[in-house]
């Protein structure tokens, strides 16, 4: 390691470039991060329009690890490509507000948002091997980061980049600097891509399942990793997964998407002791784990309607076995406590959740 | 290994799977001296990381991959024993399915020309005959007969895995192996089709050959689970006995790495995190393939390359220290009496 050596970013930004040290002080309670409202995304191909999403809203608070959820096209992924105006502009149309540190994410001019990709908030993908470019080193590709954003020299962005790379348990992290892509594995990607993401110590990373392509090992220790970074640096997570059993493991809040709408939010553990959403509860009870071993599994008959054919009432109606007359009504979404639930009928139903009848018993 | 061979549908017998790396200097050992048997009627699952040879052998398994050494029994026979035209009738049995349902399906093809296809081959009956039972067996996997028509742009992921369910019973197989069939599937998808296949199972009389990494799936479907670590069998046993009591290190912490949807005050068990990677099998570890691994490495393990032995019957662990007769499993103090 070069002379820079051990120096930590925020001293490092503050000492060695002109750029303020902004960012606030994480323990601001109470205080939204990222709020987001009324969240619509469409894309217009030839003449046709096709609403992806409709009415999304949620808030991420400074530090917490929320979780969305949903089955394939239910708008999970582009909602959090939407936050980084990452959408291509020429088929995209997304409305509604998404403030970040007093700043509206929709519809920002790239000039202010490249102040924010990557600085306030960074995004990780599921394959790695896509997201990470095959022909520059793994070095060049943090240190383009650091030096965007901060204006470091080669030899700091360097000393920083293999800083990042051991700080995210890359073993020899000096070489794996000048490593290509193709030479590394699939874990180890991820967790360059991890590094690369968190090098600049963003408010809100955007992970979008970041552990699906990976072995259950594997992705233990990628679980652990982004958990412990979190806890660390302060930064929120918006864990974008199918995958039930890590966003109980890694989030604090769940947030079910359905069809384009947001159907439940919940602290994580009421929503899996107790969805309120039959949607939510179909999903935890499709699980293998609640049946006994050979027996039927329960699952969600149907299929997510496509967006050219929504229904105009509750858009689970048709897979939903507590459907009632009124359903045919649109739903709008109903809190109580810290619980947001877009069912006309959640008073009315018990649901299960993920506990086994005797673990729900007890 | 103790079973009756006879009576398996295949058995594997030392079976060893070479290739040579891209420089053809090194030999990958993808699979390296496995040893099981498969019996009529049951679901044997292998679970176990990418690069633990379970693909390959699952291939070996129908005779899309000639072992390097070792022999594959299909029934008591080895087809490559076989003149090229018997090998070709008799492997008709023996059918695979993969993971991705796009990959295998030609997407210039129509969904009933897909399904048909391995009838045509067989050259049975007349086109007619072959077009009723394709669709008689698309309707039979959950499709409207309308979806014959269509192409595979056209239909979902877990539609075309049906797809490639309704094809390999055309030529009504006895054992499907199961590549990680529902890995690309949502999880209310997932539920349907391994429905599908224990339906299937039942009326067809099929034997599975579930092959996955995802541990909750193969504890469900499987009377038996191998777990498969760098081209060996670390253990075997009954699924209920190996999903409740592991006996070996390496299959307690791929069970307690598996993430648990329970709230956080009632999830139980400490995680037992692996450290590293799984090595390269082109120089596997010498004694225990898994002690760089493995937290409760002795000397021994580095040494001596443990025995497939049966802990307890029908309970077989390749581990210098997993439990002995009585099952229960290696814990630290166990490992201390041992090196004492």
């Amino acid at each position: 390691m070069r002379s820079t050596g051990n120096v930590r970013l925020d001293e490092w930004t503050r000492t060695n470039d002109g750029l303020p040290n902004d960012a606030p002080p994480v323990t601001d309670d109470g205080a939204v991060l990222l709020d987001v409202r009324g969240l619509g995304i469409a894309f217009t191909g030839g003449a046709a329009r096709v609403q992806a999403t409709h009415d999304v809203s949620f808030a991420v608070r400074p530090g917490e690890r929320l979780g969305i959820v949903g089955e394939s096209g239910c708008g999970k992924t582009i909602t959090g490509l939407a936050l980084l105006g990452l959408l291509p502009a020429a088929t995209s149309h997304v409305v509604g507000e998404a403030m970040f540190e007093g700043q509206n994410l929709v519809g920002l001019p790239l000039s202010r948002m490249r102040h924010v990709r990557g600085r306030k908030i960074s995004m990780i993908f599921q394959e790695p091997m896509s997201a990470l470019d095959p022909v520059f080193t793994i070095g060049q590709q943090i240190g383009e980061t650091i030096r965007a954003h901060f204006g470091a020299s080669r030899r700091q962005a360097r000393a920083r980049a293999i800083e990042a790379l051991a700080s995210v348990g890359i073993p020899s992290p000096a070489r794996v600097h000048d490593s290509y892509p193709h030479q590394l594995s699939g874990g180890m990607r991820q967790r360059a891509m991890i590094a690369i993401a968190l090098v600049c110590e963003p408010r809100l990373l955007i992970a979008d399942e970041p552990t699906t392509a990976l072995d259950v090992t594997i992705q233990a220790q990628i679980i652990d990793l982004l958990l412990d970074l979190s806890a660390k640096s302060g930064t929120a997570l918006l864990f974008i997964t199918h995958d039930l059993g890590v966003i109980a493991e890694t989030c604090t809040r769940m947030l079910t998407m359905y069809a384009g709408e947001v159907v439940e939010d919940a602290p994580v553990d009421s929503a899996l002791v107790q969805p309120r959403h039959p949607y939510t509860s179909g999903l935890l009870r499709s699980l293998p784990r609640l049946s006994a071993r050979g027996a039927v599994l329960p699952s969600i008959a149907g299929r997510v309607p496509t967006p050219s054919d929504m229904p105009s009432g509750c858009r689970f109606a048709e897979r939903c076995v507590h459907r009632r007359a009124e359903c045919a009504a649109a739903q709008t979404i109903v809190q109580f406590g810290e619980h947001r639930v877009r069912c006309g009928r959640h008073d009315a139903l018990v649901l299960p959740g993920a506990l086994t009848d005797r673990e729900a018993a007890a | 290994m103790s079973e009756a061979p006879a009576a398996a549908i295949v058995t594997v017998e030392d079976l060893r799977i070479r290739f040579p790396t891209q420089d053809r200097r090194e030999t990958v050992k993808a699979v390296d001296g496995i040893s099981f048997s498969v019996l009529p009627g049951e679901t044997f699952g292998i679970i176990g990381e990418s690069g633990s040879g379970k693909s390959t052998l699952g291939r070996a398994v129908v005779c899309l991959l000639k072992p390097s050494a070792g022999r594959i029994l299909h029934g008591g026979t080895d087809p490559y024993s076989l003149s090229a035209r018997e090998l070709r009738l008799r492997r008709r049995a023996f059918q695979i399915i993969f993971q991705d349902p796009n990959a295998a399906l030609n997407p210039r093809m129509s969904v009933l020309d897909s399904v048909r296809e391995p009838l045509d081959i067989v050259g049975e009956g007349s086109r007619a005959a072959r077009d009723r039972i394709a669709l008689e067996l698309i309707e039979r996997v959950g499709l409207r007969p309308e979806f014959a028509a269509r192409y595979p742009h056209e239909l979902s992921g877990g539609q075309k895995q049906r797809i490639n369910i309704a094809r390999v019973l055309t030529v009504r197989p006895r054992l499907i192996v199961c590549d990680e069939v529902v890995a690309a599937l949502d999880v209310s998808i997932r539920a349907d089709i391994l429905n599908l296949f224990a339906d299937l199972q039942r009326e067809f009389g099929l034997t599975y050959l579930f092959i996955t990494h995802d541990l909750g799936v193969v504890s469900h479907v499987s009377s038996r689970i191998a777990v498969m670590y760098l081209g060996r069998f670390m253990e075997l046993g009954p699924a209920e006995d190996l999903a409740d009591r592991p006996l070996h290190p390496y299959t307690q912490a791929l069970l307690s790495a598996e993430p648990v949807p329970l709230p956080s005050a009632m999830r139980t068990g400490k995680r037992v995190i692996l450290q590293g990677e799984i090595p390269s099998p082109t120089n596997p570890p010498s004694g225990c393939r898994f002690r760089t691994r493995c937290p409760f490495a002795q000397a021994v393990c580095a040494s001596d390359e443990p025995a497939w032995r049966e802990a307890a019957p029908g309970r077989f662990v390749a581990c210098h220290f997993a439990g002995d007769v009585t099952g229960h499993p290696i814990n630290a103090t166990q490992t201390e009496e041992a090196t004492a």
